[in-house]
């Protein structure tokens, strides 16, 4: 009865100790970097409503904003389609910020006005989820 | 506090950086033209394009004059130390990025394997330089502590840029050194020995003039 008892703890524990890593990536949240044909860093940290919450954001339309004719809409927001459908891979004539930018600046660019946030490569891009 | 850090480093005194190396390199190039117009004019008598440009090919090729032969060790560090001490920061995928985020322009960018050996190759180029000013008697004889400094300022940008490109522990404040340290050296370049950056096609030109349409004979 005892020997059973241990067996089914270790068994417990094996299970839990194999489990651990996939109920962990359940938690962890990145920005869908699929689009990039050469991701050279690990996809950036980001957890949507934990992030939102902590910075005050009600307003969809901050990061999932609509630009018509140079001028942000009050109204209208893209929650419902991709970035990339407006920030083209590559900067042109109606897309003057490019895929990459347009990220860099939508996070970089909101946490230096708000001084709080990451600022440096690894702090959204670390080394360790990168495989 | 890091927010207050990045913000004066990435802004205001990277300009001050660029301002400085800018501004000293052409107060550096002035005083020297006019030391040359007051005491040397009759150079420009012999200043030769043909002999010039025979001189700064010869001294840019590897192996291409006697005393790169005669020291083949040097020649092969100093060569891939000065490549990599340019290539690095203007073709490193994450310099580059912050050109593309901040005025939206970019370029073609070094593999991540290729940079991060290249940058190693700076430091260890730096302490290869300075065995050599200690060992070497001739060199030892016109080296100062400010030689040693300067081979420490080179490689500080370097070995901290590579310690936040492996994200090792104390990433944030790495940081501020590595851009910090990058900016002292772009800013005291025109004032160090770093000045022959600029100051050396003016000097092969010279020698090489001299050399070819004077002596007849050849400074390489």
């Amino acid at each position: 009865m005892e020997k059973r008892a241990i067996m089914l703890l270790i068994i417990l524990m094996a299970v839990g100790w194999a489990a651990a890593p996939c109920l962990a990536q359940e938690k962890m949240h990145v920005v869908d970097n699929a689009i990039f044909p050469d991701t050279r860093c690990s996809p950036a940290l980001f957890d949507h409503d934990g992030h939102n919450e902590k910075a005050g954001i009600d307003d969809c339309g901050v990061c999932h904003h609509v630009y018509q004719n140079g001028r942000k809409s009050e109204v209208e927001t893209s929650e419902d389609s991709a970035c990339v459908e407006c920030h083209a891979l590559k900067a042109g004539a109606d897309n003057p910020i490019g895929l990459r930018r347009a990220f860099h600046l939508r996070c970089i660019g909101c946490h230096q006005i708000g001084e709080v946030g990451p600022l440096m490569c690894a702090e959204c891009h670390p080394r360790a989820s990168l495989h | 506090m890091i927010h207050t850090l990045y913000k004066l480093l990435s802004g205001p005194m990277m300009w001050l950086a660029v301002i400085l190396f800018c501004a000293g390199t052409l107060y550096r190039l002035w005083t020297i033209f006019r030391l040359v117009r007051r005491k040397e004019k009759f150079i420009c008598s012999y200043l030769s394009l043909r002999y010039s440009l025979r001189s700064l090919v010869h001294w840019l090729t590897p192996f291409a004059s006697l005393n790169m032969r005669l020291n083949p060790v040097m020649t092969v560090v100093s060569f891939a130390f000065h490549i990599c001490l340019l290539f690095v920061p203007l073709f490193l995928l994450a310099h580059i990025v912050l050109w593309e985020q901040a005025w939206g322009i970019h370029w073609w960018a070094l593999p991540d394997l290729v940079a991060d050996i290249m940058s190693l190759v700076v430091p260890a180029a730096c302490i290869y330089f300075a065995i050599r000013r200690i060992r070497k008697p001739e060199v030892r004889y016109v080296t100062g502590v400010g030689d040693y400094l300067l081979l420490g300022l080179i490689a500080l940008p370097f070995v901290t840029g590579f310690y936040c490109r492996m994200q090792w522990p104390g990433y944030g404040p790495v940081m501020l050194v590595h851009m910090f340290s990058g900016q002292v050296l772009l800013a005291t370049l025109p004032f160090t020995r770093l000045s022959h950056m600029v100051l050396m096609w003016f000097t092969r030109s010279y020698m090489g003039s001299e050399f070819g349409a004077v002596r007849h004979a050849r400074d390489y």
